[in-house]
């Protein structure tokens, strides 16, 4: 069947509109000029530069860096095996363990991060850096599983049983026969529980404070008060990150099938 | 087959670690919503509704989230079909475009519009150099702002969900209408919406969530001039440090999106 114009015309207009503002923020970052100008008068790269030497941006990526890697570590410890019961066992209370564990994305981030801060934080004196990790981690967990499952869900089950049987313990038929199945599994739960906790506000908000804090909050806060080119200098080169990040990823995993 | 006591070991760890650092802290916040000077009730609701500007928030958010859903369904539906008529090589290149917004920081999706919004942006400066309008309007900070950014942040959502739905539909269903006399909008309704309403059913709910429990939209494009609820838990929180009126917001945001939730499942059937 052909195409109809009217319906590609709306395509191709729903795409700009998804698209476009990406040039804009693209373009307006690489001014020249001392405030954010659109079309720029004159192009250069300083503000770019200038991104890499602002000294909040450089504390708050580290932050992002270490709480989205570890956060993303934890949920992974917590999540693989999560996915691999529920794939290979069938228990009383299985909905009941999926929906106690997709919770936390059900539930606004806002409302986390506020919950952990009075009743966590504050109850135990918590440092706010581990504070943010676990807040973030238990938001990834549902990611985690999630792709793992889909991962196991193309594993024929057998053969580890086999394993089993030929004497591995069940602990070397998972790490001898499984995992090196479930690796690009894994490896694409790890890049979109990155991602996640990389560009996560909501969760933060509260969690962060005037020592620490992460790279968005930080750049909300930096709106606040000025009006130069650099948070779209900052928004490009988070773009042209991401962008490598998940064109590598999908390159050597194919990472859009668990999305 | 795993035995269930193993299963049971390898579910533990992470059924308490959610349980310790989510369920807990949440369940204690929102049952404080209902506390009011030691007499548990649904006073506080009733005391926070009282006040025009928390009732104004609140229709607001309803309003802007229920309008995006509706606008990025009628949209995405045609968008959707075309997707999925277009060959291979530049299929995987639409979906790539559609994908890929999502994984990117929403900040940086957010602040485009207000480059082109602002006092000096590019639609002002535009139309006062044609003559259209005498000085620069305001658009930033206003209730279309919000929502336009909303659009943008959610319809990846409602296209990929539509997609998906089309794709599973037998393609031979929409000639066959056809050739048996409905026309185009008798073939859609009767044909193409109930075959595809789970899809429907699936973006719609995450268009709808995703817009009442958006932060940074409403705070970057609305700012606080027009509150949306989770904007209104921060000013709550840090401006007034009225921590009950926040758990009261809290509980108004779960249970507004899970009621939505249920009412677009009972739709579906």
């Amino acid at each position: 069947m052909k195409i109809s114009y009217a319906a590609l015309w709306v395509l191709v207009l729903v795409l700009f509109f998804l698209v476009g503002p990406f040039l804009v923020v693209f373009v307006a970052g690489f001014s020249d000029g001392e405030t954010l100008l659109f079309p720029p008068k004159t192009y250069s790269m300083r503000w770019v530069w200038h991104v890499f030497e602002v000294e909040s941006f450089q504390r708050s990526f580290v932050t992002s860096m270490w709480v989205g890697v570890i956060s993303t570590l934890v949920a992974l410890l917590l999540g693989v095996p999560v996915a691999y019961a529920l794939s290979r066992a069938s228990l009383k209370g299985q909905e009941w363990v999926k929906t106690w564990l997709t919770l936390p994305v059900v539930v606004p981030g806002i409302i986390v991060g506020l919950a952990l801060l009075n009743h966590m934080v504050l109850v135990f004196n918590l440092p706010v850096i581990s504070s943010l990790i676990v807040g973030h981690a238990c938001l990834l967990v549902p990611y985690t599983v999630r792709v793992v499952s889909s991962s196991l869900a193309n594993l024929r089950h057998d053969i580890e049983d086999a394993a089993v049987t030929l004497g591995a313990t069940r602990w070397q038929a998972f790490f001898k026969v499984v995992l090196p199945n479930i690796r690009a599994g894994v490896a694409a739960a790890f890049v979109l529980a990155f991602i996640t906790s990389f560009n996560q506000v909501p969760v933060s908000l509260f969690l962060t404070g005037p020592g620490v804090s992460t790279l968005p909050i930080e750049m909300m806060a930096y709106m606040e008060t000025s009006y130069d080119p650099s948070i779209a200098a900052l928004s490009t080169v988070l773009v042209v990150f991401t962008m490598v990040l998940v064109g590598l990823t999908e390159k050597l995993l194919g990472i859009s099938k668990y999305v | 087959m795993l035995p269930a006591r193993l299963a049971w070991w390898l579910l533990t760890p992470a059924l308490v670690f959610v349980g310790v650092f989510f369920t807990v802290p949440v369940l204690i916040l929102l049952s404080g919503a209902f506390d009011s000077n030691g007499t548990v009730g649904l006073a506080p609701f009733f005391e926070f509704f009282a006040e025009p500007l928390h009732q104004q928030v609140y229709w607001r958010t309803l309003r802007l989230a229920g309008l995006a859903t509706l606008v990025s369904a009628v949209v995405c539906y045609p968008a959707a079909m075309a997707m999925i008529k277009v060959p291979p090589p530049w299929r995987g290149v639409l979906t790539g475009l559609v994908i890929l917004p999502l994984m990117v920081s929403p900040i940086a999706r957010t602040y485009a519009w207000i480059v082109l919004l602002g006092r000096n942006g590019m639609i002002n400066a535009g139309l006062v150099q044609a003559g259209v309008i005498p000085e620069p309007m305001t658009l930033l900070f206003t209730e279309g702002a919000v929502f336009v950014g909303l659009l943008q942040l959610m319809m990846p959502l409602m296209l990929i969900s539509l997609v998906s739905a089309l794709e599973n539909m037998p393609p031979d269903v929409v000639p066959a209408a056809r050739s048996l006399g409905a026309n185009r909008w008798q073939t859609f309704f009767r044909v193409v919406l109930p075959l595809t309403q789970e899809g429907l059913i699936i973006g719609g709910t995450l268009v709808f969530t995703g817009c009442v429990t958006a932060y940074i939209t409403p705070a970057l494009l609305g700012g606080p001039k027009v509150l949306m609820l989770e904007t209104l838990l921060y000013q709550k929180v840090n401006m007034s440090s009225d921590t009950h009126a926040a758990s009261v917001i809290a509980v108004l945001l779960l249970v507004t999106t899970l009621a939505v939730n249920q009412l677009l499942k009972r739709v579906a059937r």
